[in-house]
């Protein structure tokens, strides 16, 4: 079907996965195993499933489903809702992260039905029945729905997101920007670092260690673009490496799942054309 | 630290939703291995046309018997695929054509062009043949 906007969900809910096994590639720690279904809500009409990615690390056991049951009319309108409800009634140790639940802050980004976005602006109309409930893909799993993110925020850093210039800063006022130039940093400042296109991103699965990722990637755009930042050369020939960049292969998924509406793999294409530009 | 190397990675290709833009990039990379493929098979033709004979009539009763037949149409599609989406990919690298939308239908442009050439290809093929 054709796709509008990152947030329509697709009618099509098959197929589901790409025809791999379960736990294909997957080391002996990270097999997922089959988990516990928790008891269902009496008298509800409207009974709502979700199987969920567990994993405790101090049980020393693998990561496993757990599947639970809510009452649709009497848990709120998001999926966080019914996520916060199975730890306040049904089982506490469930483990996630949340904060602003309006779609600003993105740390409740994680997989659902097998494509990423905020759990806070997911309508429970929009999923399906059962749900699926993992974490962003491709993370070590600090437990449950938490994703460590120590090697994506590192990436981040690797790309000096601040401001770079020689010259001294003006007396007396901020270093200024006309309107037009301020228009340049439109799709890229509003980017909330939740990881959801890099955690989707085909290439930063197989060659996430070096390829930076879309996150990262659109974030080197928005210093590359500000009239502010006098490093651009510079910046361009640190991205100019077969890895950190080169290893986009404009996929999509990126652009296909952002819950801000981005564009990152547009950003990234012209990063490249920045790089051949200055060439001629 | 020594508790990090424990941890379990999540899933990714195992339970990411197969969708356009996915499926089309990774059919890219097959049509391009099996093109690679089919150009040793198009050196072996080029070879028996310049051998003759009984050279070439193996060949050809190799290539209609159905399995050759069925490897033929493959290569057409995988031409036609790879050379459509190629056209995208162009499109891409100088900037055009990233909106969502452009994509989508982009994508869908490339799969119904690349089955109606095939279909074209061969009732071309076909026709001339008999």
């Amino acid at each position: 079907m054709l796709i509008k906007s990152s947030k329509q969900v697709s009618r099509w809910r098959t197929p589901k996965r790409f025809p791999v096994s379960r736990n294909s590639g997957a080391s002996p720690a990270s097999r997922i195993e089959p988990g516990v279904s928790w008891p269902e809500p009496e008298g509800a009409t409207r009974v709502q499933r979700f199987k969920v990615y567990r994993h405790d690390p101090e049980s020393g056991k693998n990561p496993r489903i757990d599947t639970y049951a809510i009452d649709r009319d009497k848990c709120g309108p998001m999926l966080l809702d019914a996520l916060i409800k199975i730890k306040n009634e049904i089982d506490p140790t469930l483990t996630f992260r949340r904060s602003c639940r309006e779609g600003v802050c993105g740390s409740c980004a994680m997989n659902i039905d097998g494509t990423n976005w905020l759990a806070c602006i997911r309508s429970l109309d929009e999923i399906s029945e059962p749900s699926t409930v993992y974490p962003l893909n491709n993370m070590d799993v600090i437990k449950d729905l938490v994703g460590d993110q120590t090697h994506v925020l590192a990436q981040y850093q690797s790309i000096t997101p601040w401001l770079r210039s020689k010259t001294p800063a003006p007396a007396g006022h901020e270093r200024l920007q006309s309107p037009e130039e301020r228009k340049r940093l439109d799709g890229d400042y509003e980017c909330i670092l939740c990881f959801c296109c890099t955690a989707g991103c085909p290439s930063h699965w197989w060659n996430g260690d070096r390829f930076l990722g879309p996150a990262i990637l659109l974030q080197a755009h928005r210093w590359l673009v500000d009239s502010r930042d006098e490093a651009t050369g510079e910046r361009l020939d640190e991205l100019e490496d077969p890895f950190k960049l080169y290893r986009c292969h404009t996929i999509l998924n990126c652009t296909r799942t952002c819950p801000k509406g981005l564009n990152p793999g547009k950003k990234i294409a012209e990063i490249k054309l920045m790089i051949q530009q200055r060439r001629s | 630290m020594t508790t990090a190397k424990l941890r379990p990675r999540s899933p990714d290709v195992q339970i990411y939703k197969p969708q356009l833009t996915s499926v089309l990039s990774i059919v890219h990379r097959m049509t391009g291995v099996f093109l690679s493929l089919g150009s040793v098979l198009l050196v072996a033709w080029l070879v028996a046309v310049v051998d003759g004979g009984d050279t070439y009539a193996m060949v050809e009763r190799w290539l209609r018997s159905w399995i050759g037949l069925l490897l033929l149409l493959g290569w057409t599609f995988a031409l036609f695929y790879h050379l459509c989406n190629g056209i995208r990919h162009l499109a891409w690298d100088l900037d055009f054509g990233f909106e969502l939308r452009s994509i989508y239908l982009s994508g869908w442009t490339v799969v119904a062009a690349s089955m109606i050439l095939t279909v074209l290809t061969w009732t071309l093929g076909l026709a001339v043949l008999e």
